[in-house]
């Protein structure tokens, strides 16, 4: 997610090591442990992107979300490789798959129902999927292999059929059809864009009221950049879904992180989703080192070059940036919590492969800025203008600034726009705003290396709500993507997504600079030793939350 | 004591002024970034930004005499010309301020009718808001597309839109005064007088009243001035000012605020130049207010034991 997402498939033997690395065992936190009751208050950063799952895909959104809407099939809440496994949601089991690929029938479970007390019909799922297409979500690209998807979009009309969705009420039977086999469609199903709605959820932004869904949450509160408060459903009961253990969880937007890590400290907020400041980092570490942790993310963080536009449309001028960054520099400024890397797929995501040497020098090292301004200027870019987008989230204006000097020492004239964290990824994704460079960072939507690599895929960029913000359109790697994206075996084409990788950082179509550690740092009212479960993919799991 | 604050004033533009001079003798510019360098530091080589993130402290000489910021900047480079910028806007919106609110206060005083109902509803409607909310809702709404008006281009995320915002945001608060002025004025003796003479509104304005004004707005320039400073300090701390990498003491402060605890000096030090900045000219203020109303001094004598 943006912080964006990207999605999965079962076969996730490489996140072991991932989880191995720093998820901790997956006794820590066990979903069952803990005191059940009580109320916590939480705090995020910025205004969650949207808190309607159509339109949702940030991690500020999917965190929460995930507890509140839950999609045919969802993942085993548990941390490491084993929250990687799919396990049936609102469907009563995995889906049938059919010997071409082509064909994923699953049944809704019976007497399931929504948190308003309404049940949960199967053309509730073909309303859900066409809210995500007619709203132009940014998790559009995931559900275009649907047969006449693409029709459903062109036409406009929501009330249009999705002919590749066959829904039948009275069996609770549902039928997919694609137009081509992909290997991650299980997945797909699972993303909380397949968050299971009622057939009456009006085509716009639900974000100010959550429409109900099924989950151990539902949203009974939400004020724009205020506050928002998920409360237990009673009567919540899916297989392996945990039921959550706190009545109430109540998220304030707080802008400053210095004050939520200064709040939780002090036990005025239970938790932040964001890291502590670098300023604070010491002493947490220091002295609430029994409710702190840090853990590794499969994910990657860049700057993207929008390649439709000047001065990057010019393949030197990419070089040059991808030659003068300075890994290590961002991740002093990251607090040490950055890992830096040169690879669009991250360590612990099948495909990930060290390249050796690293195509723009080593990722450890300090750029090169003679060198980049050689190639500013031979390739006749010196004194361009360009506005380097930024949004005002923890530390993301210094790694602008730090973006922006870069850019002018390299010859340009760059200047830096910082936009709100909760509008920056839609106006970067807008084609109007003709971003031309800027800050970006991609979690998965699972853990599979399309899932990174669909960001670049030309075939999907979309006039708002686009992931690909470079504008990244080579046809070698559209088709490479669509190819392997058939394979149900990851891992038989590992090496086949590595070399797409390569591709994309060698035409430096982007210009990565490494992977994130995240953290869990909560009060002194927590059970922290049981109930601080992290998911490999969303994030800390809200379900496993309790109080002492 | 008007007079020693004065100095004090004239002081700091004299050192915003010397800003590229420090910037020689320190090495770098002030937006210059060097978070992965090393200085010497009693002959040891010393991160300026550590790993973990935290800048080195003041080094008292020419060379980070205040410490670094988190991006190894030298705040005290920053610190002069956040000083230009802070400075300039004040100056440069307190001055347009002037001219707008004499402009509309002249107008409206004099000419009465339409133009002083269409004036005083205007003013009354940007007086209604408070000054930082008017002010973060205009400079958030001129952020993206900027402004035209006629041939003026005011770009987007420029210091003439901050000037333009902080300016229009005070034109009542000196317009009014000046109105009630002119509307005093108009029935004296001598603007009789000189329409009697045959002089029409726009001599009578520029030849009678502008003079007998000038007390008026000399007592409030100052005051102003003061006024924009904090302002645009305010707009630049919640994002909406002048917008970095170029300093202004606001975002310094802004950014100096997140460093509290390692780094205290990155938001007390351009904190103090900014009391000491709008103290001085405050002070200033009532030092010309008292020479230009006598009543004022002696009533303040009076009051000393």
């Amino acid at each position: 997610m943006t912080s964006s997402r990207s999605f999965l498939s079962a076969v996730v033997l490489a996140l072991a090591a991932f989880a191995a690395a720093g998820c901790g065992d997956s006794d820590d936190g066990g979903a069952e442990a803990g005191n059940s009751g009580g109320s916590m208050t939480i705090a995020q950063t910025s205004q969650p992107d949207a808190l309607d799952p159509a339109l949702a895909y940030t991690s500020q959104s999917w965190e929460p979300l995930w507890v509140v809407y839950t999609p045919p099939l969802t993942y085993r809440h548990a941390e490491g490789q084993e929250g990687t496994e799919l396990i049936p949601g609102v469907a009563e089991a995995l889906p049938e798959i059919s010997d071409d690929g082509k064909t994923y029938s699953f049944k809704i479970r019976e007497g399931l129902k929504y948190s308003n007390g309404k049940p949960v019909k199967a053309s509730d799922f073909e309303h859900t999927i066409k809210r995500v297409l007619n709203l132009e979500s940014g998790g559009t690209y995931l559900f275009e292999g649907i047969e006449g998807a693409t029709d459903f979009i062109e036409g406009g009309d929501p009330k249009a059929d999705i002919t590749g969705i066959e829904a039948d009420d009275a069996t609770g039977e549902v039928t997919i059809t694609l137009t081509e086999p992909d290997g991650t469609f299980s997945n797909v199903l699972a993303t909380n864009f397949a968050g299971m709605v009622p057939a009456s959820t009006p085509f716009e932004n639900q974000s100010t009221k959550p429409p109900p869904g099924v989950g151990p949450y539902e949203i009974t509160e939400s004020v724009p950049n205020r506050q928002f408060t998920l409360s237990q459903v009673e009567g919540f009961d899916i297989p392996d879904v945990p039921k959550g253990k706190v009545d109430t969880i109540t998220t304030r937007i707080v802008k400053s992180t210095s004050r939520q890590a200064q709040d939780v400290i002090g036990g005025k907020l239970d938790y932040m989703q964001d890291p502590p400041p670098t300023d604070l980092l010491a002493e947490i570490k220091a002295s609430h080192s029994d409710r702190y942790k840090e853990w590794p993310t499969p994910s990657t963080y860049y700057f993207f070059l929008n390649q439709s536009i000047p001065p990057f449309d010019n393949e030197q001028a990419r070089e040059a940036v991808n030659v003068a960054i300075d890994s290590t520099a961002i991740a002093r400024i990251f607090g040490g919590r950055l890992k830096p890397s040169c690879n669009v797929i991250p360590s612990g995501i099948p495909g990930h492969e060290d390249p050796d040497p690293c195509p723009f020098g080593d990722p450890s090292a300090a750029g090169d800025v003679d060198e980049a301004k050689r190639l500013v200027e031979e390739a006749g870019v010196g004194g361009e203008k360009v506005t380097v987008y930024a949004n005002n989230d923890s530390n993301r204006p210094q790694i602008g600034e730090y973006y922006t000097d870069l850019l002018n020492q390299i010859g340009f004239d760059a200047d830096l726009k910082i936009i709100d964290g909760a509008i920056y990824f839609n106006t970067i994704g807008n084609e109007k705003t003709k971003a031309q460079t800027g800050l970006a960072a991609w979690y998965p939507d699972f853990a599979h290396p399309g899932s990174f690599l669909q960001q670049f895929d030309g075939t999907a960029i979309q006039p708002t709500n686009n992931s690909n913000y470079g504008y990244v359109n080579d046809p070698e790697i559209n088709k490479g993507i669509a190819d392997l994206l058939k394979e149900p075996d990851v891992a038989t084409v590992a090496d086949q997504w590595a070399e797409l990788d390569r591709k994309a950082i060698e035409k430096s179509y982007l210009a990565p600079y490494g992977s994130e550690e995240l953290t869990t740092f909560m009060s002194d009212r927590v059970d922290f030793d049981n109930c601080s479960l992290v998911h490999p993919l969303y994030g800390n799991d809200y379900t496993s939350f309790c109080l002492k | 004591m008007a007079l020693a604050f004065g100095a004090l004033f004239v002081a700091l533009v004299l050192c915003a002024l010397a800003a590229p001079l420090w910037a020689d003798l320190a090495g770098r510019g002030p937006e210059a970034t060097n978070v992965t360098g090393k200085i010497e530091v009693d002959g040891r080589q010393v991160d300026v930004v550590s790993l973990d993130g935290t800048p080195i402290g003041p080094q008292w000489r020419s060379e980070y005499f205040l410490g670094a910021d988190a991006n190894g900047r030298d705040v005290m480079v920053r610190l002069l010309y956040g000083a230009r910028n802070s400075l300039l806007i004040g100056i440069a919106a307190a001055l347009l301020t002037t001219i707008l609110a004499t402009l509309v206060g002249l107008l409206a005083g004099y000419l009465g009718r339409w133009v002083d109902a269409v004036a005083r509803s205007a003013l009354d409607v940007i007086w209604a808001f408070p000054v930082i909310l008017l002010g973060v809702a205009l400079a958030t709404a001129l952020a993206v597309g900027g402004l035209q008006i006629g041939p003026f281009t005011l770009e987007a995320g420029s210091t003439a839109i901050s000037i333009a915002v902080i300016a229009v945001v005070y034109v009542p608060y000196m317009a009014r005064p000046i109105r009630g002025e002119v509307l005093a004025l108009r029935e004296k003796e001598f603007v009789e007088a000189a329409r009697a003479q045959g002089a029409g509104p726009l001599r009578t304005m520029l030849s009678e009243l502008l003079p007998n004004l000038s007390s008026t707005i000399v007592v409030f320039a100052p005051l102003m001035v003061a006024n924009a400073i904090l302002l645009e300090a305010a707009l630049s701390f919640l994002g909406v000012g002048v917008v970095p990498p170029a300093p202004s003491w606001g975002n310094m402060i802004d950014a100096g605020v997140e460093r509290l605890v390692t780094a205290p000096h990155l938001a007390i030090v351009p904190g103090a130049m900014l009391v000491a900045t709008v103290l001085a000219l405050n002070v200033l203020g009532d030092g010309v207010r008292d020479a230009f109303d006598p009543r004022s001094r002696a009533s303040w004598g009076a009051r000393r034991p």
